[in-house]
């Protein structure tokens, strides 16, 4: 089960003191690299919830990213429905579709598990890519995005979307952590655990997977939504499975099952990202040897790692309970 | 257009080419799954890589230089990946193995774009094969004829290999259970190491094969990887019967799939995938031990 610690809570005070002090001190650049930086984070939550909780390894999170993007903008811009609206049936939307992905990929493992999520993504990809009203490879453009005048705020200013960016994040994670505090969030690691067990105690196990697929699929949802009102324009590139990869190795690099490691992890992706590539164009083999290296290293990740050590010299004398550790990612996706 | 006999000829002629690249990429990637539970992702890297070594050596010495170059370059990256990485993954979970790997993607693509740069190269065919042959009353290239003929033959080659020699005999037995077939005095890890490098081989041929098919591009490696691995699912992890069953229900698939369809057909396929693994969630042939 998902449980604060010291470290944990003291990372979340400093991640979001940093998001704050950028969103503040940050010119226009560093504002679009915050909003990236916060949606990115938005998706390696919903992955960890599912992969790190559930040892279902998603490579359609992406997809539903961009599903989430596209109800929004359609139900916004073509449909003409108020922003509002709009945004709550995209999050709805997207969550009935990754319940229903989830049902359908529920009874498959491992790798497997993996290849179904992935041809779910791609046929949404496809799909999307090759309807005409969803306007193809052009994409869509002229996306409105929330209106808060009503409150005295300004979405068009870059500063002001950053905070709300912030604030979908903040409202993500305490949703994700209480989904994962929950009986349900429970069963899920112990269908991790011990599928079998699960289905022997009477569980139906394919049905707290697709539930917590479905939960997950809301924050994917949430994150297309203001991604698509980042950009204020949309193209089918957002559901292609490279980004579901990508956000999965983040979700990697950072820690798997630990919620705070990925946001680290997506935080140092992004800043990594623009740094390398103003250096030099091969971004993609420093990242590369970085992966190679954290995973042949065995950590959980870069965050897991500090997590281990730290806890480790916590627990020198008294020993925790062996369940505030990390969940081990090996045993449960063989 | 559909009454004439000749499309449905030159359309089963394209279905079966395609098909047979596959293969030659999915058959390596399948029998390394199966005899080490390995998933090795980098394994549309490698078929890059090769591409790339043919393009270069025919550049200087012919088609030829380069077709027999290929496997041996790709083979011997393979030695070094499975000495520096892969040995030292063997005991680690899929996740590690699929991160690793995916790494490897990365590192391998910048690479590649660091030696020969991001521009499209294209490679001649040789003299022997660029003409057109006629074949029931369709003509064709000869090239893509040689592509077909020479999956052909390789899956027969494999098929008698694992079927009837003792090495065969020998990989089956690994398949099926490694402790088992290690302690009954198989060198299962040499044995892996061997099927390791022939299924680099093959990913490097299949490199050459496709080099004047299609452009040499360092994308390219990602784009195949995603077909190579529907194929080896549909097909069934580890078995060469599932991954020449898998490669043509692609090849078919898809190839006809956009001609009667072009709306639907990149849809289909993995709606296609889809519904394999809800029904048949390991694949129409598994491997027995997988």
């Amino acid at each position: 089960m998902f449980r604060h610690n010291p470290l944990r809570y003291g990372t979340l005070a400093l991640l979001f003191a940093g998001a704050v002090y950028a969103a503040f001190a940050a010119g226009y650049f560093g504002l679009e690299i915050l909003i990236e930086i916060l949606v990115l984070a938005m998706l390696v939550l919903a992955i960890d919830m599912v992969a790190g909780f559930g040892g279902m390894v998603s490579l359609c999170h992406g997809a539903l990213l961009g599903v989430g993007a596209y109800a929004y903008s359609m139900l916004a811009v073509k449909a003409g429905v108020a922003a509002p609206v709009a945004m709550v049936s995209a999050i709805g939307i997207t969550g009935a579709l990754a319940w229903i992905i989830g049902a359908v990929c529920a009874r498959t493992h491992g790798i497997y598990f993996i290849m179904a999520t992935l041809a779910f993504g791609q046929m949404a990809y496809s799909y999307i890519f090759e309807t005409p009203v969803f306007g193809g490879d052009d994409g869509l453009g002229g996306i409105p995005r929330l209106d808060l005048s009503a409150v005295g705020l300004d979405t068009m200013d870059s500063r002001t979307f950053a905070l709300f960016a912030l604030a979908a994040l903040v409202l993500c994670y305490l949703f994700a952590v209480a989904v994962l505090r929950s009986g349900l969030g429970r069963s899920l690691v112990g269908v991790m655990q011990s599928e079998q067990r699960m289905r022997a105690l009477g569980l139906v196990t394919w049905r707290v997977k697709a539930d917590v697929f479905g939960l997950s699929g809301l924050i994917a949802g949430l994150a297309g939504a203001i991604s698509a009102q980042h950009i204020l324009y949309i193209s089918p590139g957002l559901l292609n499975w490279t980004v579901s990869g990508e956000a999965l190795v983040v979700v990697i690099l950072g820690g798997l099952g630990t919620l705070v490691g990925p946001l680290v992890g997506a935080a140092a992706f992004v800043l990594l990202k623009h740094q390398v590539s103003e250096v030099t164009p091969y971004w993609h083999l420093v990242t590369g040897l970085i992966l190679i290296a954290v995973v042949m290293s065995r950590a959980n990740g870069i965050y897991g790692f500090i997590e281990d050590r730290f806890a480790g010299r916590l627990t020198a004398k008294a020993r925790k309970s062996p369940d505030a550790a990390v969940p081990a990612k090996e045993a449960q996706n063989a | 257009m559909s009454a004439d006999p000749g499309f449905w000829i030159l359309q089963t002629l394209n279905a079966l080419q395609l098909s047979m690249l596959l293969f030659l990429l999915s058959v390596g990637l399948t029998v390394i799954f199966g005899l080490m539970h390995f998933v090795n992702l980098a394994h549309g890297a490698l078929y890059a890589l090769g591409a790339y070594v043919a393009a270069t050596f025919a550049g200087v010495a012919g088609y030829w230089a380069g077709f027999i170059a290929a496997p041996i370059a790709v083979a011997a990256l393979g030695v070094l990946l499975y000495w520096g990485l892969i040995r030292r993954m063997r005991k680690s979970g899929p996740m590690s193995q699929v991160l690793v790997t995916f790494g490897l993607i990365f590192a391998l693509l910048d690479l590649t774009r660091i030696v020969w740069g991001d521009i499209a190269i294209g490679i001649e065919t040789p003299a022997l094969l660029s003409g057109r042959v006629s074949l029931l009353g369709v003509d064709y290239p000869t090239y893509r004829l040689f592509v077909i003929v020479l999956g052909g033959v390789i899956f027969a080659a494999l098929a008698v290999i694992l079927s009837r020699t003792q090495i065969g005999a020998m990989i089956r037995a690994g398949v099926d259970n490694d402790d088992m077939a290690a302690c009954l005095g198989i060198n299962v890890e040499k044995m892996f190491f061997a099927v390791f490098c022939v299924g680099c081989a093959l990913a490097g041929l299949a490199g050459a094969v496709a080099a004047p098919l299609l452009s040499v591009t360092p994308g390219m490696g990602l784009e195949i990887l995603i077909p190579t691995l529907i194929v080896i699912v549909i097909g069934g992890l580890g078995s060469l019967q599932g991954a020449i069953a898998g490669s043509l229900i692609f090849g078919f698939v898809q190839t006809f799939g956009a001609v009667l369809a072009p709306q639907l057909s990149s849809v289909l396929i993995y709606a296609l995938l889809a519904l394999v693994l809800v029904t048949r969630p390991a694949g129409l042939f598994p491997a027995k031990g997988a």
